[in-house]
């Protein structure tokens, strides 16, 4: 086993190759002298002009709002499904084709036949996503459900546990690990999908302001936004996720 | 409170015929050991008898009032702790209850550690605990005593006894250890056989005031089991 290294030291080691990127980022961007690689104080100086002028906090709140929206559609339709694949065999057996033709879907595929059955509504974008999503965490959630302990069904049974005391005490808690797995890769897919359908039909968000960018070639307010929604991903990841996952799995010797 | 039917024609899984004819009733308290080597069907048979498995050929009728069971690994949620897992047992009663039960068995310091972090021997006296904190009037053991070395193999036994002795149910003990039926039943009944039949169904003989003493087991087995 590899030996543990503390946790300040680890920190110390994050930050000084993270700042190592940047300097990287510096002198590549000091080399080349061109508006197509825009140093760090370029792209700050293009954030804080965005902060002023254009809206760059109501951009960002709408494609949260987008990310939160679809995200949670994705879990809950998803482990409801996955779920129940996993504990049917026959239904499995009929719908696990399908599955496997969903995921291998191109998800601009989707974005594009939900704008022209829907139209450029924000439903269409949400639906959009959370389509691309579900597939995903249906497949995850059904190995959950099938990774179910027959022992501890059994015991649920013997001692008279309720069906609500059974979902609370005995199944969620097996599903724990694996609502993390699908969560977390849930956020890396559906962020990066939003703004893919925000690019291609929406009038706000850090998608459209992207494409208005791209347009006018300026890849310093590109990467202003780009970096802001990395850092609020990145903060979600350690702030939610990370958490709950400890608490989740605190039992574990 | 009525005693124990068991009055089973067959019990096949798929093309296996596992079980054959087994009928046998116990009064209310009384406490019989199943004897039989390793897969002849003994959990399977208790899992009848407990009523989680239904798919057989025969009836069973159970004593009023809830039923318990002590399976070969112990089953307690892993993301609870010991006390936890007494008090979401429904009909067991309060956190505190649990906490003061584990206590009486000598578990006090671990009613707050999580099962994974407390040995086998521990876990096994937490799932009787669990058994005996429902007052059931029937009580299933299946191998209660497997895996654990000699010396904790004992004190778990004498806490069964002490907490059968406490509830006054019907108990069914699933077993492959002669020594440890003697120490529990007052009934050994054997299985033999391709499917399981009952081949032998007598009393023990040993009176429970006896059961805790090596010697008075020694000559129960040398009567009940001569060798040849």
């Amino acid at each position: 086993m590899r030996p543990a290294v503390p946790t300040s030291r680890r920190v110390a080691i994050q930050a000084g190759s993270l700042a190592g990127l940047v300097a990287l980022w510096w002198a590549a961007a000091a080399a080349a002298q061109s508006s197509a690689l825009p140093g760090p104080v370029a792209v700050w100086a293009a954030f804080l002009e965005q902060v002023a002028t254009d809206g760059y906090f109501g951009h960002l709140a709408a494609t949260l709002a987008r990310v939160a929206a679809a995200f949670l559609l994705a879990m809950v339709i998803g482990s409801a499904l996955g779920i129940f694949l996993g504990s049917r065999r026959l239904a499995d057996h009929l719908f696990g084709g399908w599955l496997v033709f969903l995921l291998n879907l191109p998800a601009l595929v989707v974005i594009i036949l939900c704008y022209i059955w829907f139209g450029l509504t924000e439903v269409a974008a949400i639906a959009a996503v959370a389509i691309n999503k579900i597939p995903n965490v249906t497949a995850t959630l059904r190995e959950g459900a099938r990774a179910l302990s027959r022992d501890l069904d059994e015991m649920a049974w013997v001692y008279t546990y309720s069906t609500a005391r059974r979902i609370r005490h005995v199944i969620l808690p097996q599903m724990a690990s694996y609502f993390a797995v699908a969560a977390r890769n849930g956020m890396a897919l559906v962020w990066k999908i939003v703004l893919v359908v925000e690019f291609l039909g929406r009038p706000n968000g850090v998608g459209f302001q992207l494409h208005t960018y791209f347009q006018l070639f300026d890849v310093a307010t590109i990467l202003a936004y780009a970096i802001g929604f990395i850092i609020v991903v990145l903060a979600i990841e350690y702030l939610l996720f990370e958490p709950w996952e400890r608490y989740a799995t605190r039992w574990r010797r | 409170m009525t005693g124990l039917t068991v009055d089973i024609g067959a019990k096949r899984f798929a093309s296996a015929h596992v079980l054959g004819e087994i009928r046998f009733t116990l009064g209310t308290g009384e406490r019989v050991a199943v004897l039989g080597d390793s897969g002849i069907g003994k959990s399977t048979l208790l899992a009848m008898i407990v009523g989680y498995d239904t798919d057989f050929e025969g009836r069973i009728i159970r004593p009023d009032g809830r039923a318990a069971m002590v399976f070969q690994t112990p089953r307690l949620l892993p993301w609870r702790t010991l006390a936890e897992n007494i008090a979401v047992t429904p009909g067991a009663g309060t956190r505190a209850r649990a906490r003061e039960l584990l206590g009486e068995v000598g578990l006090g310091a671990a009613a707050e550690q999580y099962p994974e972090t407390v040995s086998l021997g521990m876990q096994r006296r937490a799932a009787l605990v669990r058994a005996l904190a429902i007052s059931p009037s029937l009580i299933l053991l299946d191998e209660p005593l497997v895996s654990l070395d000699p010396e904790t193999a004992t004190s778990v036994r004498d806490l069964m006894v002490q907490i059968l002795d406490r509830t006054l149910a019907t108990c069914v003990m699933a077993t492959h250890d002669r020594r440890e039926a003697l120490a529990v039943a007052d009934r050994l009944i054997e299985l033999g056989g391709r499917p399981a039949r009952i081949t032998s169904d007598r009393p023990s003989g040993l009176p429970r005031a006896e059961r805790s003493n090596p010697r008075a087991i020694d000559d129960a087995l040398a009567r009940l089991f001569p060798s040849p």
